[in-house]
Parts: structure tokens; C-alpha cells; sequence
């Protein structure tokens, strides 16, 4: 269990560390967070009301978008020089793989939000109305379960020549509750001083983070098997 | 009342759809079955 | 086996022709019409029929996916693969008209409420089902690929429905009660009589485009790898 995570640990540091080299994808997913909140805000009229009741659904709009990005790349940028059967020919665990692989993506996600969301406050003047802790909880948690299943599906579309069409596609249903529930939590959270409704949404996104987490686990093996 | 029709011709559209497709599916097994047929049969390999 | 399971798909069939008449007898003429909605009520019927159909199916193709994974085999492969196209098939038609429906009783297309939510996420989980399948590859590998895709997202599909439903209430959730039908609650005896038949008879329906879809697969499967087999003796021959 301990070699699983230490495994794990050091396959998410080579992620980072070829991403500290590059920068691409992280830079990439950044650009691109701030053209969707542009892009937003010409789609509606930002001086307008209109703009603040779609704000909550913004940030996962944000981050779900921009994250297809990088999941795309965690796992055919393997494919360059067959590195993905030099870790699978490797001995460690296809479990550490997975963990690995999700423990960077969740931290270019985590990047990317760290830059866009304050942005989408500054740039539409909203002010936060409930507790910042609450509303990191539900960030963290929500990032967590998309990551998650983004990193699984991302490895099963990557054995497929168009991955980058058919990631979404596998990706977007499957991610439905987890996207109303973290857009109701934050509205929640955003709008109001308490946050008594936003338990129960954050307790089914947390249900759903571990069912899906042990379900990936247990299924991850298949994927990699063999191509 | 026009509801009502409309619902039920795209039930059985859909389901005489799916059978067309099932249909065209066998007639191409039946072409590939017969195609292969004639390869099996001697005189296609002598004449190559 | 081969002689039974052909006996099978006739009886199967006549049934379904005598089934047919006396459904769209029962739904049409013998069944009382809605007080509120009038003669639209009757597509009620049908709709909860294949709508029903239609998580079956995905059922199945679960199901099935847990046994291909267990035990890889050609068989389930192809059978959760008809099983999701028919799926498809069922939850189009009950997408469709459960729009209709909406159209007349609410006088909206589309009203986002859970079930309806919930068939259009299963429909999307479904086509994407069917794309991953269409992966280029052995069979053993695209097996365990949409095997591992079906599990997931017949996981999902529970989660979306309490998901959208909390999300409806807006208030706090509710896992349990309300009707199962939108006609609120009490249903006429001979109205459910019509439905309890409508339902045996689209699952018949189901059950006998399920026995022809895999027979046809499955020839196909053995006209393939027939060609194969002809292709390497022909290049053999050849040399």
C-alpha cells in the first residue's frame, strides 16, 4: 500500500517536473480559462444582472473546459517514444499509475483555478458573500471528483486515434451530477452568509468522489492492460 | 389528438427503423457469405 | 440448442404479432381517456414502456460488462453491445415522446425534470458507449475498454437521477415517494392493466430485437473471421 502511493508520488513528480520544463500545458490551460471567461462575458452583457446569477456555474464551466485540456495531454503525451509501455513495463502497480497520473492533473487544475477565479471576481466586481474556507471545500472536493474520473476516462480515450474528440464525449455525461451539484453548492456558498444548503450537495459530491474513486481504482488495471 | 400521432408514428418509425437496420445488416452478411462462397469454391483458385 | 433457441424466436415473434393488436387495442380504444390531459394521456403508455425499455437495457449491458470483465468472452461482448443499441433505440423514442408529451401536458418541449434529465444523461452514456466500441482494435481489447465504460456509467445513471431531482426540489432531498407516474397518483385499474400490458409487450419487443441483433453479430463475427481465414490461405497459396 505504502510502495502503492510512494510509487505514485514519484510518477506525479515527473509529471510536474517535465511540466516545470515546459510550461505548455499549464500556460495553455490558463490562456484558455481567460478566453472562456471572455468569451463569457461577451456572450452576456457584463455591465448586466444576468452575468452574476451565472457566475458559480462559470467556474466550473472554467475549469471543466480548461481541464479537458490537460487531461488530453496526460496521457498521449505518453504515447511520444512509447513512454506509457515503458511505465507499464515497469514494476509498479497500474493503481500507481492512475494515482500518479490523477495527483498532477489535479494540481494543473488547481494552478489554473488559482489564476482564473480570482480573475472572474475582479473582472465582474463580485463580491464574496459567504465563508472563503466553505468555498474552497467545495472547489477542492468538486476538482477532486472531475479529476478523477477526467484521469480514468482520459486513459481509456488515449487508445483511441481521435482521444481529444472522444474524451469530452465520454467525459461530459458522466460528469453531470457532480457538475450540478458543485454549481449549486457554490451558488450556495457565493450567495449567502450561511451555508446549511450547501451540505447536502457537497455531501453528495463527496459520495461521489469515493465511489468513483474506489470504482477507477479497481477498474484502472484493464485499461492499461494491453494495446 | 395531433400530439397523440405524432407520438406514436415516431414510436413505430423508430422501431421499423431499427428493424430496417437489422435487415440491411443480414443482406450484407448474405452478400459476404455468398462472395465467399465463390472464393471457397475450386475453379476461383485455378483461374488465378 | 440451435433448434430450440430457433423455435424460441418463432414462438417469440407470433407472440409479438398477436401482442401488437390487442396492445394498440388496449391503448387506444379500450382504455378510458384522461379526464385533464384528454386523448395525448395515451401516449403515456408506450412512453413509460420504452423509457422502462430503455434503463433495462443499460441494466443489462452492466451486467453484462461485470461478466465480460470476469470472463472475457465473445458472447457477452457481443451481447452488451446489441443491448446498447437497443438502448439507444428505446431511449430516443423516449426522449421523443416524453417531449411531446411535455409539450401537451405542460405546453413545454422540454421541462428539466429528473427522469427526463436522467434519460438524456443515459442517452448521451449510451452513444458514448457506442463510440468507444467503434475503436479500432481486437475484440479482446475494445471488450474490456467499453466493459469498463458501461460499469462507470451504469453507476452514473442512479447518481444523476437523485441528483437532478435534488436539484428540482431545490430544497431538501427526497430519495423516496412521490407516484411513478406524472398522472398524480391513483391510477384507474384499466389504465394500469393497459400499462402493466404495454410494458410486457415492449419488453417481449426488447427481448426479441435482442435475439436477432446477436445472432447477427455473432454470424457476422463468424463470416469475419472466415474471410481471415480465407485471406491467409489465399496469400499462402500464393507465395
Amino acid at each position: 500500500m505504502i510502495s502503492v502511493i510512494r510509487d505514485a508520488l514519484i510518477i506525479a513528480g515527473k509529471d510536474i517536473v517535465s511540466e516545470l520544463k515546459s510550461k505548455q500545458t499549464v500556460g495553455m490551460m490558463v490562456i484558455f480559462s481567460i478566453l472562456v471567461i471572455m468569451i463569457f462575458s461577451f456572450a452576456f452583457d457584463p455591465v448586466d444582472r444576468i452575468i452574476r446569477n451565472v457566475i458559480p456555474g462559470l467556474i466550473w464551466v472554467i475549469t471543466i473546459f480548461s481541464g479537458i485540456l490537460g487531461l488530453n495531454r496526460s496521457f498521449v503525451s505518453e504515447f511520444e517514444n512509447s513512454c506509457l509501455s515503458g511505465l507499464r513495463l515497469a514494476p509498479v502497480d497500474p493503481v500507481s499509475i492512475y494515482l500518479g497520473k490523477a495527483a498532477a492533473n489535479f494540481i494543473f487544475v488547481s494552478i489554473v483555478q488559482l489564476f482564473s477565479v480570482p480573475l472572474l471576481f475582479i473582472l465582474f466586481d463580485y463580491k464574496l458573500k459567504g465563508s472563503f474556507i466553505w468555498l474552497l471545500a467545495i472547489i477542492f472536493v468538486g476538482t477532486f471528483g472531475f479529476i478523477i474520473i477526467g484521469t480514468f476516462l482520459a486513459g481509456l480515450a488515449a487508445n483511441a486515434k481521435n482521444s481529444e474528440m472522444l474524451l469530452p464525449l465520454l467525459l461530459l455525461p458522466l460528469l453531470s451530477p457532480l457538475v450540478i451539484a458543485a454549481v449549486q453548492a457554490t451558488r450556495v456558498v457565493i450567495e449567502n452568509e450561511s451555508f446549511g444548503e450547501a451540505i447536502s450537495w457537497i455531501r453528495l459530491m463527496a459520495g461521489y468522489d469515493l465511489l468513483f474513486t474506489a470504482v477507477c481504482i479497481l477498474l484502472f488495471e484493464y485499461i492499461l492492460e494491453d494495446t | 389528438m395531433f400530439y397523440l400521432f405524432l407520438a406514436y408514428s415516431t414510436i413505430w418509425a423508430a422501431i421499423a427503423a431499427y428493424i430496417a437496420i437489422l435487415g440491411r445488416r443480414q443482406k450484407e452478411l448474405k452478400k459476404e457469405l455468398n462472395e465467399l462462397k465463390q472464393w471457397c469454391s475450386e475453379d476461383y483458385f485455378q483461374v488465378r | 440448442m440451435r433448434l430450440c433457441s430457433k423455435y424460441i424466436d418463432k414462438a417469440l415473434f407470433y407472440v409479438l404479432v398477436i401482442f401488437f393488436p390487442i396492445i394498440l387495442y388496449l391503448v387506444f380504444v379500450w382504455s378510458p381517456i384522461e379526464k385533464v390531459m384528454g386523448p395525448a394521456q395515451k401516449i403515456f403508455y408506450f412512453h413509460v414502456g420504452c423509457a422502462w425499455v430503455a434503463f433495462l437495457a443499460f441494466f443489462i449491458v452492466g451486467i453484462y460488462s461485470v461478466w465480460s470483465l470476469i470472463r472475457p468472452n465473445i458472447n457477452s461482448f457481443i451481447t452488451a453491445g446489441v443491448s446498447a443499441e437497443i438502448g439507444v433505440l428505446f431511449t430516443s423514442i423516449a426522449l421523443v415522446t416524453g417531449m411531446i408529451w411535455g409539450k401537451t401536458s405542460w405546453n413545454t418541449w422540454w421541462s428539466w425534470e429528473p427522469r427526463l434529465v436522467t434519460t438524456g444523461i443515459l442517452w448521451f452514456i449510451y452513444v458514448a458507449y457506442l463510440f468507444i466500441r467503434k475503436m479500432d482494435g481486437p475484440w479482446q481489447k475494445i471488450s474490456k475498454l467499453s466493459s469498463v465504460f458501461g460499469i462507470v456509467g451504469c453507476l452514473n445513471v442512479p447518481i444523476v437521477f437523485m441528483a437532478t431531482r435534488w436539484w428540482n426540489t431545490k430544497l431538501h432531498p427526497i430519495v423516496f415517494g412521490e407516484g411513478k407516474n406524472e398522472t398524480g397518483g391513483g391510477l384507474d385499474p384499466e389504465m394500469l392493466l393497459t400499462l402493466v400490458f404495454s410494458l410486457l409487450t415492449i419488453t417481449l419487443l426488447y427481448v426479441f430485437l435482442m435475439r436477432k441483433g446477436v445472432e447477427i453479430e455473432r454470424m457476422r463475427m463468424v463470416v469475419k473471421n472466415c474471410k481471415n481465414e480465407i485471406m491467409n490461405k489465399l496469400t499462402i497459396r500464393e507465395d
